[in-house]
């Protein structure tokens, strides 16, 4: 069906960009290993203290309520032209109460054609999960939804 | 298009075209309850060239039954008062209810045990089917479809001794066209396959997708996300909405495989294709979301004409108006038929009329064949299902926000035999009522707990484990963003006390905890029992050789009992709120 082929395509897109390289990424000067910054540091450590606007570009996709905190799957489409000038550098995503607060960050050039990357990502407890996004321009944008992570008790 | 099929029905509304404020049961309610007739029941001002029935969580019960709606419905501050969480009183002014009607009789708790004896036993797929008959000879056949928006075959003995069986006959011969679900997947993936072989309607679904990476069906719909059917020339795209958060409302192994979710993107794009490729002239949700989180899909997802939801087991006599979307849900227990006459041209809706019409067993009289097919369905069963186990003083009811006497009754079973310091029964919202001085049969145990996984687990939980457990519970009913809800009231606790804030923030709603009397101590350890959940997989040192089914359980110690009396006093006190049914905006039922 139509769907099934774009999520293949969101597949194919993933597994082309899936750089997921936290040791790269945070090499430079970290107070701290990267997985133990704290949500502030983290990000901090990205946009080097520049603000970040949330924007309605950067589409993230999660449940309300997850299924099963070990694997919530969520994935993160950007609009963007995706050319030499005007193109996602980075896609990077975090679980905001997580004693590791970084899941994936993602590299992209305009080679990957369009800025989308899904993944599982997993939920110590109820909270949001959000993405960063860096673009050519040197803009940070972000966007974030809530993950319900309970032991469910009704019908 | 899709704005103008929008701006048509707000200025039809305005105009006053679409009778949406009058579109419902005026014609009863205003009559001396004494005088209701067939043809009060039957009188519709039918409209356009489509008829869609709707039925909703019927939960198995083929059989006439009693069921009184909540006295209590409390959420979250800004939701209560609103369609969802109406009920008493606060339901009665909403829709303009007349004190002692057949209406109020079924639509509310007020002066129940009095109406019960006045106007007898609800719903029945017999008397159900004599109206769907009726409608379907005055309306013409070829015009008329009938949906199910599913918790249709779990819900009674007779269901769950035939796995589901029973109640799929019993839709066969009521003719339903189409259906959804949720309890449904109780039974399992395969015997769910199964039953949709022997049903003759469609099972549909959107929002169910395989999600293990090793099966066939991975990433795949497992069900067809929508249907075309047409009726009296016009073609009808019904998509379908299983309940969203069965995976967790439910235990998990019975769908391991299957992803649920509200999926609101992916019903965006069925209803962009029903609209631009197959042209259809009216777009239908078929829906067990829940009557608030269909609220909040309507606001989300453009250009559907109709929702006819379940699941909250609301009904709903007037539909509501969210973006150009009408929504309609038809209570529980097989106690109404919705109908809703469409008048569907030209890729766009007209008009509309809707009624929720009660199903009166004393005054819609049985079908025949439909009670010779529930007496062969049940014989197998008679036996075991009329065994009398005792009789009951007070009333014994399920529903309310935190506390209802069948529940207690479970919870007072349970601790008798486990010897426990506190007991969990879940706030499913369906069950069954026994009227004051009645027998209790065996019937009306299975009817309270007839579940796949029966089994009451005890085991052991920390004091401050118990605490926190309770606020995550309280956050599934209360949470103000119905999208965190999931349509069900607080789990029922035996032995224990508490008050709650349901207006404060999630964690911090629930205080004065006390367990056998005295305040909860954190750091103590508890002896726990709980059925119909998943709180044993949170516990330690389970008791394997206590475990036993919850309708065995009850059985016995009615039987032991004889005659039981359970008080109404709950043992739940709310803070915030001084009455069970307040009105919008209203902390307190005086006036």
């Amino acid at each position: 069906m139509q769907r099934r082929s774009f999520l293949k395509g969101i597949m194919m897109t993933g597994a082309a960009a899936a750089v997921v390289s936290p040791s790269l990424a945070f090499s430079a000067e970290a107070p701290k290993g990267p997985n133990a910054m704290d949500l502030d540091t983290a990000i901090k450590a990205i946009t080097g203290g520049k603000s970040v606007s949330a924007s309605d570009k950067v589409q993230l996709k999660a449940p309300e309520i997850a299924e099963n905190g070990a694997v919530v799957p969520v994935s993160v489409t950007v609009d963007s032209p995706m050319s030499a000038e005007d193109h996602v550098k980075a896609i990077h995503i975090f679980a905001t109460k997580n004693s590791n607060v970084r899941c994936a960050d993602v590299m992209l050039t305009p080679a990957n054609g369009t800025a989308s990357f899904s993944t599982r990502v997993k939920l110590g407890s109820s909270q949001d999960v959000m993405a960063l996004v860096v673009t050519s321009k040197g803009e940070f944008l972000s966007a974030a939804q809530n993950v319900k992570v309970t032991i469910g008790g009704c019908g | 298009m899709d704005v103008s099929r929008r701006d048509f029905l707000h200025l039809a509304a305005a105009l006053g075209l679409v009778s949406v404020s009058n579109g419902f049961a005026t014609t009863i309610s205003s009559k001396n309850p004494a005088d209701i007739t067939l043809k009060d029941l039957y009188d519709f001002k039918a409209t356009g060239n489509v008829t869609l029935l709707h039925i909703c969580d019927m939960h198995a019960h083929i059989k006439p039954m009693y069921w009184r709606e909540p006295s209590t419905l409390i959420s979250a501050p800004e939701l209560n008062g609103t369609p969802g969480f109406l009920c008493g009183e606060a339901f009665a002014k909403y829709y303009g209810l007349e004190p002692s009607s057949l209406d109020a009789y079924f639509d509310t708790h007020m002066d129940f045990e009095a109406l019960a004896h006045k106007f007898g036993k609800m719903g029945g797929v017999a008397h159900m089917k004599t109206l769907v008959d009726q409608i379907k000879k005055s309306r013409g056949a070829e015009k008329v479809l009938f949906l199910d928006s599913g918790d249709t075959w779990q819900g009674t003995g007779v269901a769950l001794k035939t796995r589901g069986e029973a109640i799929v006959k019993a839709q066969n011969y009521l003719g339903i066209d189409v259906m959804v679900g949720h309890w449904e997947f109780t039974y399992g993936k395969e015997r769910v396959k199964e039953l949709i072989g022997m049903l003759e309607g469609k099972f549909i679904s959107q929002n169910v997708v395989g999600d293990d990476p090793f099966a066939e069906e991975y990433e795949e719909l497992i069900f067809e996300p929508y249907t075309i059917e047409e009726r009296g020339g016009a073609k009808i795209g019904i998509i379908g909405q299983s309940f969203p958060f069965t995976s967790t409302a439910n235990p998990k192994e019975f769908t391991q495989g299957w992803s649920f979710g509200l999926r609101t993107d992916t019903l965006q794009a069925y209803v962009d294709e029903l609209r631009s490729e197959h042209k259809v002239d009216c777009v239908v949700v078929l829906s067990h979301d829940g009557f608030s989180v269909d609220q909040e899909v309507a606001k989300k997802v453009n250009g559907i004409d109709f929702i006819l939801s379940g699941h909250t087991h609301d009904p709903s006599p007037k539909p509501i108006v969210i973006n150009g979307c009408a929504i309609m849900i038809a209570g529980s227990h097989g106690k109404y038929v919705g109908r809703l006459d469409i008048d569907a041209r030209g890729g766009k809706v007209h008009g509309y009329e809707y009624k929720l019409i009660p199903v009166a067993s004393n005054i819609i009289p049985a079908d025949p064949a439909g009670v010779k097919l529930v007496n062969e369905l049940y014989a197998p069963f008679d036996k075991e299902m009329n065994e009398v186990l005792g009789k009951t003083k007070g009333l014994l009811y399920k529903r309310d926000t935190f506390f209802s006497t069948f529940d207690q009754l479970i919870n007072d079973a349970v601790m008798d035999e486990m010897k426990c310091d506190i007991s969990f029964t879940p706030g499913y919202r369906w069950g069954t009522t026994v009227l004051p001085g009645d027998d209790i049969l065996m019937d009306n145990v299975y009817e309270m707990c007839g579940v796949t996984y029966p089994n009451v687990y005890t085991f052991e939980l920390k004091g401050d484990h118990i605490a926190k457990l309770l606020e995550d519970i309280a956050d599934n009913v209360f949470n103000d963003n119905p999208l965190y809800q999931q349509g069900g009231d607080m789990s029922r606790l035996g032995g224990v006390s508490y008050d709650i804030s349901v207006s404060n923030a999630p964690g911090k709603r629930i205080s004065k905890l006390m367990v056998g009397g005295k305040l909860l101590d954190p750091k103590k350890t508890y002896v726990v029992s709980s059925w119909g959940g998943n709180l044993q997989s949170a516990g330690a040192n389970l008791q394997e050789k206590k475990i036993r089914p919850v309708y065995d359980v009850v059985r016995d110690y009615i039987k032991r009992k004889k005659v039981v009396e359970v008080s109404n006093e709950s043992n739940v006190h709310i803070l915030d709120y001084d009455c069970g049914c307040p009105s919008v905006g209203a902390k307190s039922c005086k006036a």
